[in-house]
């Protein structure tokens, strides 16, 4: 057990650059997941961690320990690999046991040792089974046991869950949740599902393009997103671009005047961010604002508006029967509000910004 | 479907299994001097094969030599095939031509090449004496040696091929996954590579074995004239001494033997890759 920094790490390959610059602290028992869209750099930083990938610049420390230069053989992690990685050749056991053989550790204690692992993920019974004997879900847990049974100091998960159906998905997700709390791991995951992300992880790390934008807890990252990337890809998000027109009005690019929050913006030009679920949809004649779309998603609704050329998107509980926000169609006028503190001002354009 | 099949496998009868029965038939025949070969159903042929001790040392020569070949071949192929099978650059497709280039060479003009090179007066001793580094010709030819490195030279790409065609079916992060868990690549290798490969060993063995024990042009041209293997031996049966039963009859020793070795190594080869149990060791 240990903790796991990673300080300035970096790859490159050629003139490409993989990872630009990773910092970042998993605490002792901390899960922290790295998240971001396919070519972000996260696969490249937790390959980096488990020694598979060599950093062009940075150092990968462990328990305090320096491992950047060591084979991934001699680093104590535990990886749970996407495509799981079991030895097709060898029984559920002999998956299991491999890292303890590695480790020399006595046959007893190794035998002991599996039965515990495979009891822990529910497999008991399958030893002798081989790997294609297994279902999907079976299979992921096998690796899950495999990297837990030698007691890592930190605890690698590579888009464990992206080979699951989606059902399985949901179980697996707060199975792994519940061992790595329970056994106190240092867990670093990868994974470009937000929802993964935020319902498993302590903490987020938001990357793109090789950068980290945002470090934070699932609220801080959704509440309080550091810019327009972070707020667009955790959750859904409005984002306007436009231009502050005087304390607390921003006027959109299309020309829609829209409140916005009073706090002192930050500097440079600025995107409006306002998540869909604060918006406040009310039928009105006169109101400013079109209703284009109405999508019925049982216990949500979604309303896709046009406000003076700006579109926007509202997500509220589906009204019930009685209310008059229940018959709005789409063609119908309607007014739009929400707390101006709700629609935080981001500061626009930085490098990189997709 | 049996249908189907039919034209395909007459075709084969016609072509492979009539002339099998023919060369049969003739190898019960008798030898005769003056008639060539007499109408005869005797196994005489076959056991003066057996009993000469002259043949005994050709069958002898030829195992030992297919069987080296065979292991030296494996032992240089398996390298290479992982190096061509992992390699994710641009020239994999070029190293996979290079690799295949000495199939493009025929069997007659590559022996020759090694003369050239292994010769008394080839590039080798010339060199050496012309330095003066050595005042007679090394015997780097008309021994087991030179026969062993030329037929090596041909059988190489088969095993190559075979090989990198079954390691590019392993995944690459089952090999990760070993080393993650502690394992030092030579470890990775011999738990988990090489049992994963041994279905392409086999194959790509037995492939070279069968090559090995037919070579024709290497024995004769790298050999020397004293030295002997089954294929050269079988031609001057058949066509020197025009004694068409013996020729026969050792053809069909060498024959069965190949077959019988192929079978049993495959098999014991496949056993151990169906027992995962062995893994736990």
């Amino acid at each position: 057990m240990g903790s796991l920094v990673l300080e300035a790490l970096a790859k490159r390959y050629g003139t490409s650059v993989a990872v630009e610059r990773v910092d970042l602290e998993v605490r002792q028992g901390e899960m922290v997941a790295l998240l971001g869209p396919s070519g972000c750099g996260k696969t490249t930083t937790l390959r980096m961690v488990a020694g598979f990938v060599a950093p062009s610049a940075g150092r990968v420390l462990i328990g305090g320990a320096d491992v950047t230069q060591m084979p991934p053989h001699a680093r104590d992690t535990g990886m749970v690999f996407q495509s799981y990685a079991l030895f097709p050749h060898m029984t559920v056991a002999a998956n299991v046991a491999f890292g303890l053989e590695m480790r020399r550790v006595g046959r007893a204690e190794r035998d002991t040792r599996v039965r515990e692992a495979l009891r822990l993920v529910r497999l008991d019974g399958l030893e002798d089974r081989l790997p294609r004997q297994l279902s999907g879900g079976q299979q992921q847990r096998v690796a899950l046991a495999r990297a837990l049974v030698v007691n890592p100091a930190v605890f690698l998960l590579d888009e464990p869950l992206s080979n699951l159906d989606a059902k399985l998905r949901g179980e697996v997700r707060m199975e792994i949740r519940a061992l790595q709390q329970r056994l106190g791991l240092t867990t670093l995951i990868v994974t470009h599902d937000q929802e993964e992300a935020l319902t498993m992880a302590d903490r987020l790390v938001v990357m793109e393009r090789g950068r980290v934008r945002q470090v934070g807890t699932a609220e801080e990252l959704y509440e309080s997103p550091a810019d327009p990337f972070v707020a667009g890809f955790v959750g859904q998000c409005n984002l306007v671009e436009g231009a502050l027109e005087g304390t607390g009005v921003f006027r959109a690019a299309s020309g829609a005047l829209l409140a916005c929050a009073a706090t002192p913006p930050p500097p440079g030009r600025h995107v409006l961010a306002l998540r869909p679920e604060r918006i406040e949809v009310t039928p009105a004649a006169d109101g400013p604002a079109r209703l284009r779309a109405v999508t019925y998603l049982g216990p949500l609704t979604e309303y896709h508006l046009d406000l003076d050329g700006t579109p926007l998107l509202a997500i509220r509980p589906t009204p019930t029967a009685g209310e008059p926000s229940r018959l709005m169609s789409a063609g119908d006028a309607v007014t739009l509000s929400w707390d101006a503190s709700a629609a935080r001002l981001l500061s626009a354009a930085q490098p990189g910004q997709t | 479907m049996a249908a189907l099949v039919l034209p395909a496998g007459l075709l084969v009868a016609l072509l492979l299994v009539a002339p099998m029965l023919l060369l049969f038939r003739i190898s019960l025949n008798e030898y005769s001097p003056t008639e060539m070969m007499r109408e005869a159903t005797t196994a005489a042929n076959y056991l003066r094969a057996v009993g000469d001790p002259y043949y005994r040392s050709v069958l002898l020569t030829t195992l030992t030599v297919a069987l080296g070949s065979t292991l030296l071949t494996l032992g240089l192929g398996f390298p290479t095939a992982y190096w061509l099978a992992r390699m994710e650059s641009r020239w994999k497709s070029f190293a996979t031509i290079v690799v295949m280039f000495p199939l493009l060479v025929g069997n007659v003009v590559r022996a020759a090449g090694w003369l050239a090179l292994l010769g008394n007066g080839g590039a080798i001793n010339a060199s050496l004496l012309g330095l003066g580094l050595i005042s007679a010709p090394l015997p780097l030819i008309y021994n087991t040696g030179a026969v062993v490195v030329g037929i090596v030279a041909v059988v190489l790409p088969y095993m190559v091929l075979t090989l990198s065609a079954v390691i590019e079916s392993i995944p690459r992060n089952v090999e990760e996954a070993a080393s993650n868990l502690g394992a030092p690549s030579w470890t990775v290798f011999r738990r988990v590579v090489l049992p994963l490969a041994l279905p392409g060993v086999a194959a790509g063995s037995v492939l070279v074995f069968v090559l090995c024990m037919n070579t024709y042009a290497s024995a004769v041209l790298l050999g020397g004239p004293r030295f002997k293997m089954m294929a050269p031996a079988v031609y001057d049966q058949f066509v020197r001494g025009n004694n068409w039963p013996f020729g026969a009859a050792l053809a069909f020793i060498l024959l069965t033997i190949t077959l019988v070795l192929t079978v049993l190594g495959s098999a014991a080869l496949g056993r151990r890759y169906r027992r995962p149990k062995e893994e736990l060791s």
